[in-house]
């Protein structure tokens, strides 16, 4: 039943997503209305599909069935008339004719019961978790719960911030013991790194012999979690998540290109990568390196007075006082004269430039009479056999698809040392090419840059800043043919225009007559 | 067309005089009365626990502040008048404020963040003034906020009487 990622053959040239076989399907009666329900998937799902709430802590869509937590109970009867019973849904096989009450007092009464066992050790301490917001004991303590406890002994005392490794903290007194983090590991990684140990109301989270969590996905456990046991060290008192904009997007790390939600602060602040559901691409999950890739969406503004230092804003040219900030018409003139005044300028793009901006660049090349490649970096160590594709460009099917052919780094740097003029686009191009390697190339070089981060090169002569790519909007391919797309999550800095209005206006520049 | 009849005056009221003199003793007696006028800036208005003045953060006996940057005034607030980042601290209570603002040309002094605070961390004052030659210097940061809960007392201890019904324990 566990629904483990596809590891599909990320090297397969177009695998086309099959054709989903439609399953047999068998009828039951949900809360009154007679639905088709898959008989391989649990009771739950069922419920789930046609919309129907029924709470769930243990159960995981992602993840076997365990049926410990017992929150998502249930009123079932054989068939209509029938003599029904309380059954807990995710460990309920769907059989034919079965009338299922989501809704009912007895149903309810259950569940509250259940509520109030697991709320009796819970501590109250929703002002300061991190989960407070999101967290499935406090939606449906609200909607099922009694509001007050009958208990009158204390809660038990247990570790409050025990370090699960880089990334993890386990609250020890939080945790519900769902296990759905000791699955995560069992079932997703198949490397079992976490268990329950300890017995009745000691029982705890643990790693085996205390060793620190390993691998690249641990962040998903605390997604996962219920509640706020699991916070990720990152992410800890960083923000309430109600203050966190929510917005659809791609993640950029690799050329699996998973969806991802990008969560900013009072819209403003990326705080956070969660993954988000495709059944085509990521399932539930995400690795580490995407996660935690904030460093190149947050660049901070250079300070006051300055170019280099910070995000690239703004046009800038090299005047005869070193860099200077200008109009951008004015700097968008002067590198459609310096590419025209060059033979054949060398047009490299970044891997991470969108479909919409490649074909922006496709123009602007066609005029210049010459063809773009990005720059394609050797693949990286990370790949492994869940979600990484160990291939550091997101879009680098997209850019194939379109005719663009890649380039090493260290290849485009020797062709950037003989050029006469070259254009660099997209975000962390320089990044990928080498900052130290592009400082040493001569100032007879002519070279112009459109980046996110501004260098202070020695051979530059003109600069435009472009938005990252939680600042733009555009689609990735990601390297199966599936469609990633952007959206602006935070806005980008002022002066900071999307990039294919930028080279389309630069193409406008190249094709009007010399002005001098 | 109305035609509005205007009332003949009598002998005294024409003589203008005796009417002067009745007006000029009612002016004269106030002389000699205690004044009611309140001289402001010099002579404050008298506040007491009821007054809802400004909202200011406790400062617990310990030291400490008692916010835990739960965000809840945050979102109470209609005004739109806090923010609040928060951030980790080594003290048993694992949250604290790392910049807590309250932009006092926004708020209204309702009070609404004083009654969704479950920490006890932000009551109402009686500071009532409010001048300043720039409107950043009116955005309150937390050094400004700051008071000590014996500052605060009474109007704690009010707080805790019209509020027993929903209260269980006292702190």
């Amino acid at each position: 039943m566990s629904q483990t990622p596809n590891p599909a053959p990320s090297s397969s040239p177009n695998p086309a997503p099959a054709p989903a076989a439609k399953p047999a399907t068998i009828k039951i009666q949900v809360d009154g209305r007679e639905v088709e329900a898959d008989p391989k998937q649990p009771l739950i799902r069922a419920c789930h599909d046609q919309g129907v709430d029924v709470p769930m802590y243990c159960y995981h869509p992602g993840l076997s069935p365990v049926g410990s937590c017992r929150i998502c109970q249930v009123e079932v009867a054989a068939g209509p008339g029938q003599p029904s019973r309380v059954v807990a849904a995710c460990r309920t096989p769907v059989s034919p004719g079965m009338v299922v009450q989501t809704d009912t007092p007895k149903a309810h009464e259950t569940r509250r019961e259940c509520l109030e066992f697991l709320l009796k050790n819970h501590p109250l301490d929703c002002p300061i978790c991190d989960k407070a917001g999101e967290c499935d004991l406090q939606d449906y303590s609200f909607n099922e719960g009694q509001g007050k406890g009958r208990s009158s002994e204390p809660r038990r005392k247990l570790e409050k911030r025990k370090s699960l490794g880089d990334v993890i903290v386990l609250d020890e007194e939080r945790c519900i013991l769902c296990s759905r983090c000791v699955r995560f590991f069992q079932e997703v990684t198949h490397k079992p790194q976490l268990t329950v140990s300890g017995l009745g109301s000691r029982s705890t989270i643990a790693t085996f012999a205390d060793k620190p969590l390993s691998g690249n996905y641990q962040g998903n456990i605390a997604d996962i979690c219920p509640v706020g046991a699991l916070t990720l060290k990152p992410f800890r008192f960083q923000a309430r998540v109600w203050n966190l904009s929510k917005t659809l997007s791609t993640c950029a790390e690799c050329s699996r290109g998973c969806s991802i939600t990008v969560e900013a602060l009072r819209g403003k602040e990326v705080k956070r990568f969660r993954p988000r559901y495709n059944p085509q691409v990521n399932q539930h999950w995400m690795c580490d390196v995407g996660r935690f890739a904030y460093a190149p969406v947050t660049q901070p503004l250079p300070p006051e007075g300055s170019i280099v230092g910070g995000r690239l804003i703004g046009a800038t040219i090299r005047g005869y006082n070193g860099l200077e900030r200008v109009e951008l018409e004015s700097a968008l003139a002067e590198i459609a004269d310096l590419l025209r005044a060059s033979s054949k300028p060398l047009v490299l793009l970044s891997p991470f430039v969108t479909q919409e901006e490649a074909r922006a660049a496709l123009e602007l090349c066609a005029s210049l009479g010459v063809a773009p490649r990005f720059v394609s970096p050797a693949p990286n160590n990370l790949k492994d056999d869940l979600l990484h594709t160990g291939d550091p460009c997101p879009n680098r099917r997209g850019l194939s698809d379109l005719g663009i052919a890649p380039i090493e780094p260290a290849a485009a740097l020797t062709e950037l040392a003989s050029a006469s003029a070259a254009l660099l686009v997209g975000e962390r191009v320089q990044a990928l090419l080498g900052v130290a390697e592009l400082a040493k190339l001569t100032t007879a070089a002519r070279l112009v840059v459109l980046d996110v981060v501004a260098h202070d090169l020695a051979a530059l002569d003109a600069a435009l800043g472009v938005p990252t790519h939680v600042e733009k909007s555009g689609q990735w391919i990601n390297v199966d043919g599936h469609v990633g797309v952007l959206n602006v999550a935070v806005p980008a800095p002022a002066g900071v225009a999307p990039l294919d209005r930028t080279l389309r206006e630069l193409l406008e520049h190249c094709r009007a007559p010399a002005a001098r | 067309m109305v035609i509005v009849q205007r009332k003949e005056l009598t002998l005294a009221e024409r003589l203008y005089l005796p009417e002067i003199f009745r007006g000029l003793s009612i002016t004269f007696r106030k002389f000699f009365e205690k004044p009611i006028t309140r001289q402001y800036p010099e002579e404050p208005l008298p506040t007491d626990e009821v007054t809802r003045g400004q909202p200011r953060l406790v400062v617990k006996d310990d030291g400490n502040i008692a916010c835990v940057s739960c965000g809840m005034c945050e979102i109470a607030c209609p005004a739109y008048a806090i923010t609040i980042d928060g951030g980790e601290t080594d003290r048993q209570i694992e949250r604290e404020p790392k910049r807590f603002e309250i932009d006092m040309l926004r708020c209204i002094l309702c009070g609404f963040c004083e009654e969704a605070c479950p920490k006890d961390a932000i009551f109402m004052s009686n500071e009532l003034e409010l001048a300043d030659y720039t409107r950043r210097g009116l955005i309150y940061d937390m050094e400004k906020l700051k008071r000590p809960k014996s500052a605060l007392q009474p109007r704690i201890d009010y707080v805790y009487k019209i509020n027993k019904r929903w209260r269980r324990t006292q702190a």
